[in-house]
């Protein structure tokens, strides 16, 4: 473990910390939700607080005359939609560069987070779970490749060596080559920024989702939205698809594998409106 | 006098399908062009006589999933997107003996179970229908591990990849 921070404490670009985004997450799943500390939480950053008021007068969500008040954008929007917002510019600012060590241009990563996310949210959705927590995890999966690119840039050559001549996955040919792999490090960075240890678990083991017990309901939630953004072609760089098959996030979540296109279709089609929303943080 | 059209002027018009898309032309000014590939199934069919060509961006096998979805988006499917296709490019003057079919995507993860082999069906779903109907598929590149976005040049015929992560564009069909 010491490892490992020392590994992501040597590393000069971390990603910035999403501070709102824990506590607005705590706040939300509280019993009963208190507006004026979403408000106050919100306000305290200016970035977060034009973005907001941004997103709120778009086009897409503009209901009446554009507002300039934070509680009465959130009072418009819904808690929900501020939490996607809130999520979408702390997220976007992180996952949006291009990241060369994975192959990864500008927008891609993002793209895909998002993606992941949305279809995540969907089966969340059906099952009656968490959707702001499931949404989170899944958002931020992939966040500890920021932190490994640089160090795979001069690796590249042989990590396509591992995925194609060994079959190792992208996370295997990772841990071989750098003694780490970004899933374990996404976990060590959210865990540092205080998110719950729900997020971290499933974040840590979302390319095997059993092993996240007892948080493996939620990993297999990030397993499986990965997934369809992978299938929905938002899955970039080089090996993109070296990744293993676990039928087991499907039993987990208590899923059919002929749910599996339905929800590529819905995810597809959900794609067209959220776009709309995440294009102010790309 | 007349100004230059702009195809007299070698416009390049630059035709985007998204995922479930499709389109078709005999402009060879323009270049027909789908993103992001996973384990869909991009198709391009091209007639060089008449240089009538169309692109199809197809995400599952069958349509019998959603029968409403394949009426209202048949190019989300193999099935009813291959029949789209072959319509409309048969409607621009194109013969079916004539046509070169070409094929890219189709993404694996690594996986066994047979859970997860979306791109795999796309595939089968599709070398079953063209031999249905007595044709072949004129260049390939399917499966492995990629991300691919294809293109497909009216004037030529010419079909290019790119493959995620890889910086140089290639020809999977050149005429």
């Amino acid at each position: 473990m010491q490892e490992l921070d020392e590994f992501i404490n040597t590393v000069k670009q971390l990603p910035p910390a999403p501070k709102v985004l824990p506590e607005l997450l705590a706040l939300l799943n509280r019993p009963n939700i208190d507006a004026s500390k979403i408000v106050r939480l919100i306000s305290f950053d200016p970035g977060m607080s034009a973005a907001v008021l941004q997103a709120t007068n778009s086009a897409f969500f503009a209901t009446g005359s554009p507002t300039a008040d934070i509680q009465e954008a959130v009072q418009r929007l819904g808690f929900a939609q501020i939490y996607q917002i809130v999520c979408a510019v702390t997220g976007g600012k992180s996952l949006a560069p291009a990241q060369q060590g994975y192959g990864i241009d500008r927008g891609e990563l993002w793209k895909h987070s998002v993606t992941a996310a949305v279809a995540a949210q969907l089966i969340a959705r059906r099952k009656g779970e968490d959707e702001n927590t499931v949404f989170t995890a899944t958002l931020l999966h992939d966040i500890g490749k920021i932190v490994l690119s640089e160090a795979l840039t001069k690796k590249y050559d042989r990590v396509i060596e591992e995925v194609e001549k060994n079959q190792l996955s992208l996370q295997e040919a990772e841990k071989k080559l750098l003694g780490v792999e970004h899933a374990e490090i996404g976990g060590r960075l959210l865990a540092r920024w205080k998110f719950p240890s729900n997020v971290v678990s499933a974040v840590w083991f979302h390319h095997n989702p059993k092993a996240a017990a007892p948080s493996e309901k939620l990993a297999a939630y990030v397993y499986l939205g990965d997934l369809v953004a992978h299938f929905i072609g938002h899955g970039f760089g080089h090996a993109a698809f070296a990744m293993k098959g676990r039928s087991e996030a499907l039993s987990i979540l208590d899923l059919e594998a002929e749910a599996l296109p339905l929800l590529m279709i819905e995810t597809h089609q959900k794609m067209e409106t959220v776009n709309a929303l995440f294009a102010l943080a790309a | 006098m007349t100004p230059p059209t702009a195809v007299e002027l070698g416009f390049e018009q630059k035709v985007v399908i998204g995922i479930a898309e499709l389109a078709v032309s005999n402009n060879a000014n323009a270049t027909l062009t789908t993103y992001s590939l996973g384990s869909c199934l991009g198709i391009s069919i091209y007639d060089p006589e008449v240089r009538v060509g169309g692109l199809l961006h197809v995400m599952l096998p069958d349509s019998r999933i959603d029968s409403g979805k394949a009426t209202a988006q048949p190019a989300m499917f193999v099935d009813s997107g291959i029949v789209a296709l072959f319509r409309t490019v048969l409607d621009l003057g194109a013969q079916k003996q004539r046509v070169q079919v070409c094929v890219a995507g189709g993404a694996q993860i690594m996986d066994n179970s047979g859970y997860f082999n979306i791109g795999k069906r796309n595939y089968e779903a599709l070398t079953k229908m063209l031999n249905d109907h007595g044709l072949s598929v004129h260049a390939e590149q399917v499966g492995g591990m990629v991300n691919r976005t294809m293109y497909l040049n009216l004037a030529t015929g010419d079909v290019r990849l790119k493959v995620s992560g890889q910086p140089q564009e290639i020809f999977l069909c050149k005429s």
